[in-house]
């Protein structure tokens, strides 16, 4: 047997599902787990972050960084891992471009700690906790603009057939090669170039079950995503939100082409639109604010508050 | 006060979520504090604001992919709340199901996977071994079972859920997506391998608990109050009523979860980004609570099902009702998988399951304040949205599982670390030989 491959699995601010979607290959644990030699992974281990310290540089094969950098500590563990790790991997959409703890950036911090802990149903009056915390970075700001990564594998999360597929191609040196198809070309509904004569919401009525979803008037975001889930939602009855980011290349703008194709396909009047289609940014740019280009005017008007 | 000492666990490890310790002793070595740092948040309870409300079912799952489950269905019954709508029968049949499925495969890999080892391996062999890789190289049988277990729960999540981890098909008025024919025979061809990991796994349990009982009975026994769904007393972890049992064991509420604000309380302390929830009649912190499996185990008369009633019987003679031993956790984790187990069996066998008939077709948003609250594998979690007549989130309120837990989890740290620092109790402790000796 070869040795087993030194590993690293670190989160940021996150909320473990890539992990589970990790755990999830189930009995496929028992031909990957020996492979690995755990250097540090802290829900299943109990290595402490100066244990991850104190390995020398570039001593790790590979590493996988989950989550985003919401506190200066998840930040400062973001470049150790660079630092330690081989081969970098930027683990499920969070990693890749912000994810879902993106959209705290529509708000200003001091709306957030607002309604966290100074108001709402339950608080009053309370004070944004500091003894012993780490401090919380007044904005998301996507990962690789902090570090380098060498490899993206997105999906909130990244499906267990695409973790596994990606762990034994990096476990044994063979580069990973990812289709570069959006969701549509996985979904068996039928597409017509029907256009929409108006915007349903996912609620309203009970969809065709063998027709494309967009083409009856439900927002699908399948065509701007990349289909490494083939389809999932889709295929089975929920319209796509657009969980896997854009279509490559990484850095391509899902949101706008989002917007974009529901421009081709709604002949419809302005007006009528923005008011059946109410929050734009929540349901075109959910999972990538963060690293769209609209979401770094706003990261650049946040930091130039400082 | 240069001498006191401060010990900093940084950060907490096998647990999901992100948290340090800090234990802080004086000079005359008497524990000072005992502070459970949980250092992150993401402000879901901001950004959901400003979402059409259909959409928090699909957003709020990612505050936990662990039991993203729980909030999908929190999330989609606040809708509901909302708008006053009631989904058809069939649709909450579903739902059920999916709980239960996720109640078995979380409660499972806690069980398995982040407690297990200490029992296998004894609390202190090297951490490079005492995990989950340890367990499957050094007992493969015991592993086996557990990762079926696991999958099982997992892959009928994903059945129902379409997916396993963050499910899209709870929409307010039903569910869209049903299980066919074939699929459900599939489920109930697994049934019998399921029933006997299930036995498999109460055996192993009853074996740890004896074991170590020492630890049980005395390491972290903390009263406080508990809190947990029952439905007219019976355990439930999809609907029901709020009961509230104080430290002796007596039960001082059982209300509507719309009634929440009378009887939650929220205190934000300095040294942890979650909030600490309480029963907000007497106030904090003598009205600490917890929830969690030992708490609905507490508060509920009876289990639902015979399997796991019979389980629940055998704890009540061990450690009492109700019981404030902090490792009896581990037991009524067990005996809520036994639960799940028979739930999803009576389900899958229920013709009801493979019905087309689970979404409403014609719902309509309305102004309103909606509350959803389920039982999460940690806890009882609720969800409460505020709406304007087009259904946009104005407001939302989220109590999650874990911070019902957390001021209890520090008083009984606090415990645990008299006992170790001032009692010196741990070298006295009967431990067991570990089951694999390294
Ligand atoms: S990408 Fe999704 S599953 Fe992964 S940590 Fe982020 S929210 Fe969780
Ligand atoms: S837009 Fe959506 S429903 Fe239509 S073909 Fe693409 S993925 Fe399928
Ligand atoms: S269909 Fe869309 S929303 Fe569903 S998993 Fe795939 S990318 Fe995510």
């Amino acid at each position: 047997m070869t040795e087993p491959v030194p590993v690293a699995m670190a989160q940021g601010s996150s909320c473990w599902g890539c992990y589970q979607s990790l755990i999830d290959i189930h009995l496929h644990l028992a031909d990957v787990l020996p492979k690995l030699d755990i250097k540090f992974w802290t829900c299943v281990a109990d290595f402490k972050h100066q244990d991850l310290e104190n390995y020398p540089d570039g001593s790790i094969a590979v590493g996988f960084y989950e989550g985003v950098a919401r506190t200066e500590e998840d930040t400062h563990l973001l470049k150790v891992m660079r630092k330690k790790c081989k081969i970098l991997v930027a683990f499920g959409t969070c990693s890749c471009y912000g994810g879902i703890p993106g959209l705290a950036n529509f708000y200003d911090i001091e709306e957030c700690y607002d309604v966290k802990f100074r108001e709402n149903r339950t608080v009053t009056g309370g004070k944004v906790p500091s003894e012993n915390l780490p401090p919380i970075e007044p904005v998301i700001r996507a990962n690789n603009t902090i570090v380098d990564f060498d490899i993206y594998l997105p999906g909130c999360p990244p499906t267990s057939e695409l973790i596994l597929k990606a762990v034994t191609a990096l476990l044994s040196g063979t580069p990973l090669d990812l289709p570069p198809h959006a969701v549509c070309h996985y979904c068996k509904r039928e597409k017509k170039e029907t256009p929409i004569p108006e915007i349903l919401r996912p609620y309203q009525g009970n969809a065709d079950p063998d027709r494309c979803l967009l083409e009856q008037g439900y927002i699908c975001m399948g065509s701007a995503t990349w289909g490494l889930c083939e389809g999932l939602c889709v295929n089975r009855g929920a319209t796509c939100r657009g969980c896997f980011g854009p279509v490559p290349p990484i850095d391509s703008d899902q949101g706008a082409a989002g917007i974009g194709m529901l421009g081709t396909y709604a002949p419809i009047d302005p007006e009528k639109i923005e008011n059946e289609c109410k929050d734009p940014l929540g349901q075109f740019w959910r999972f990538t604010y963060p690293a769209s280009r609209l979401g770094r005017i706003r990261i650049k008007r946040e930091e130039a508050k400082k | 006060m240069t001498d006191e000492r401060i010990i900093r666990i940084d950060p907490v490890t096998r647990l999901e979520g992100h948290g340090s310790l800090t234990i802080k002793l004086g000079t005359d070595g008497k524990v000072r504090d005992v502070q459970f740092n949980v250092s992150s948040t993401r402000f879901f309870e901001k950004f959901l604001e400003g979402r059409p409300m259909e959409e928090a079912p699909r957003i709020a799952p990612r505050i936990c992919g662990i039991c993203p489950v729980p909030h999908h269905l929190a999330s989609v019954k606040a809708v509901e709340d909302a708008w006053g709508i009631t989904p058809p029968p069939a649709a909450i049949k579903l739902r059920r199901l999916l709980i239960e499925a996720k109640q078995l495969s979380s409660h499972a890999i806690h069980f398995y996977a982040l407690a297990a080892p200490d029992f296998v391996f004894g609390p202190f062999a090297d951490p490079a071994v005492r995990n989950v890789a340890g367990v499957l190289k050094h007992l493969p049988d015991v592993a086996v079972q557990a990762i079926k277990l696991m999958q099982f729960g997992q892959e009928l999540c994903k059945t129902v859920g379409i997916k396993a981890i963050h499910p899209t098909t709870a929409i307010p008025g039903g569910m869209l997506a049903t299980v066919s024919e074939e699929s459900r025979d599939y489920w109930l061809g697994q049934i019998p391998e399921l029933m006997e990991n299930i036995t498999k796994t109460v055996d192993l349990a009853k074996k740890v608990v004896s074991d170590y009982i020492d630890v049980v009975t005395k390491v972290a026994v903390t009263p406080t109050y508990y809190l947990g769904l029952a439905n007219k007393g019976v355990h439930d972890i999809y609907d029901g009523t709020v009961r509230v049992m104080d430290p002796d064991g007596k039960i001082v509420a059982d209300f509507k979860p719309q009634d929440y604000p009378d009887y939650y309380g929220e205190f934000v302390s300095d040294h942890s980004y979650a909030t600490h929830i309480y029963y907000k009649p007497v106030g904090y912190p003598k009205g600490i609570w917890r929830a969690n499996t030992l708490a609905r185990c507490n508060v509920a008369d009876k289990m639902a099902t015979p399997l796991a009633q019979e389980a629940l019987k055998e704890m009540r003679e061990l450690v009492g009702r109700p019981s404030h031993h902090t490792f009896a956790y581990h037991y009524a984790r067990v005996i809520e998988m036994v639960q799940a187990a028979e739930h999803i069996k009576n389900l899958l066998e229920d013709p009801d399951i493979v019905s087309t008939d689970v979404k409403l077709a014609d719902v309509e948003p309305r102004a309103g304040n909606g509350v959803g609250l389920v039982e999460a594998p940690r806890g009882t979690l609720l969800h409460n949205y505020e709406c304007d007549e087009d259904g946009m989130i104005l407001k939302a309120n989220l109590i999650v599982a874990t911070n019902n837990n957390i001021a209890g989890i520090e008083k009984s740290l606090l415990d645990a670390a008299r006992f170790v620092f001032e009692q010196q109790g741990h070298k006295d402790l009967k431990l067991p030989e570990p089951l694999v000796k390294l």
